[in-house]
């Protein structure tokens, strides 16, 4: 988290303040100087989570967007209608709270301002305190820290490794994400997909990569030169599991462990445009 | 019943209990917690319980003979393959019931009971009893 953020947060929980940080990352919700909501354009929304898995069917998604939508009072309208209990309600905000604010308070999240007054259409559900979710961003930079370092694999398209037939089953939840895992869905797109939280498909992702499922030395988005073979017209629909794999060679030895690999292939491509 | 509060706050009116969460398994989120955690620190505790609950509800040799939902008919995909873990400590119980929406995030609830003063039988019936009630009411 870049220095200045929880400096300005708590500067702005401690004067009760009302409005909206924004960053490159997204947009943390304030009122009363506390959190209220979370948005990111790496994380689902809250529509797309509450809709993804049938809970509520769109048209009621829509009916409350469109009746209570303009006031700021979609919550309140879910509940008075009868749509979520109040509990799940809860869940389901909070989860969606979280998932996007880990997003927006990343340590690469770019310059903060804040935009007084603004209020978020969705409407107050449990308010968090500043600190609650700066702690909980923060553990959860370690939980993905512990299950398999690699940082990068949060942002780049996740590669199936070419021989992860012979590995063990994984759990359904984590074949969900390996079956989307063809070098050209982000995380985020993933998550948008399967209709959960992006922080739980980030953590899936690093588990299949530290079980062999995943590659972890996935090649970075395509640059000059590579756009042709790793586009997307290049992964024919119904082609087979290794396809998209040998497409995207890795040209590196296995021994790099630590080496950046947006760097080093940034540095090949500059030198054979050179040769 | 009207939140996550009311719910953690009744289930600890069940004799014998020391502390009770709502936790997110997935991520290890504790969306909700009341009373006294084991060692002082509720984030510590949903954490820990999390990945005690991700092992029984996703390792197939909890997950039944028909192997994880997905292989099982459609109309059972939702349905949970574990229900409830019961964790008999020296000095305690700790009751994991997971929630039966079908909600992705995959939440359960998380009872702590004093072993000289819970009654366990009870205490299941009744975490069973506000698991449903926190999606249906």
């Amino acid at each position: 988290m870049s220095p200045h953020v929880p400096s300005m947060l708590v500067r702005l929980a401690e004067r009760g303040a009302t409005g909206a940080l924004i960053r490159d990352t997204g947009a943390l919700y304030l009122a009363d100087g506390a959190v209220v909501h979370a948005e990111s354009p790496a994380a689902p929304g809250i529509d797309v989570l509450l809709t993804a898995d049938g809970r509520l069917p769109s048209e009621q998604w829509r009916e409350a967007m469109d009746a209570a939508g303009p006031h700021c009072r979609i919550a309140r309208y879910l509940l008075d209608h009868g749509r979520l209990s109040g509990a799940e309600l809860e869940i389901r905000h909070l989860s969606a709270l979280y998932d996007a604010a880990y997003f927006v308070l990343a340590p690469d999240g770019g310059p903060s301002r804040f935009r007084h007054g603004a209020v978020h259409w969705f409407g107050r559900v449990r308010p968090v305190g500043v600190a609650d979710v700066e702690r909980e961003s923060r553990r959860r930079r370690r939980y993905l820290t512990d299950l398999w370092p690699h940082a990068h694999l949060d942002a780049v398209p996740p590669v199936r490794r070419r021989h992860a037939a012979r590995l063990p089953p994984v759990p359904r939840r984590q074949q969900d994400v390996l079956d989307l895992a063809d070098g050209r869905h982000t995380p985020a797109l993933i998550a948008a997909k399967l209709g959960r939280p992006a922080f739980h498909t980030l953590v899936d992702i690093r588990r299949l990569a530290a079980s062999g499922h995943l590659e972890t030395r996935t090649s970075p988005p395509p640059g000059p030169g590579h756009a042709e073979a790793a586009g997307p017209g290049a992964v024919a629909a119904g082609a087979p599991r290794g396809a998209a794999v040998r497409r995207l060679p890795f040209p590196f030895p296995d021994t790099a462990e630590d080496v950046d690999v947006v760097v080093l292939r940034r540095l090949r491509d500059a030198l054979e445009a050179h040769l | 019943m009207s939140g996550i509060d009311e719910c953690l706050l009744e289930a600890m009116r069940l004799p014998g209990a020391r502390g009770a969460a709502l936790v997110e398994w997935v991520s290890g989120l504790a969306l909700g917690v009341v009373g006294e955690a084991p060692g002082g620190d509720h984030e510590v505790m949903a954490a820990e319980a999390a990945e005690f609950a991700r092992g029984a509800a996703e390792m197939p040799v909890f997950t039944g003979p028909g192997g994880p939902a997905a292989e099982q008919e459609p109309a059972d995909a939702k349905a949970l393959p574990v229900e409830d873990v019961i964790v008999v400590a020296r000095t305690g119980y700790h009751l994991l019931r997971f929630l039966e929406a079908p909600y992705e995030g995959g939440v359960f609830l998380h009872l702590w009971l004093d072993r000289g003063q819970a009654n366990l039988a009870l205490s299941l019936m009744r975490m069973r009893d506000l698991a449903e009630r926190l999606v249906l009411e």
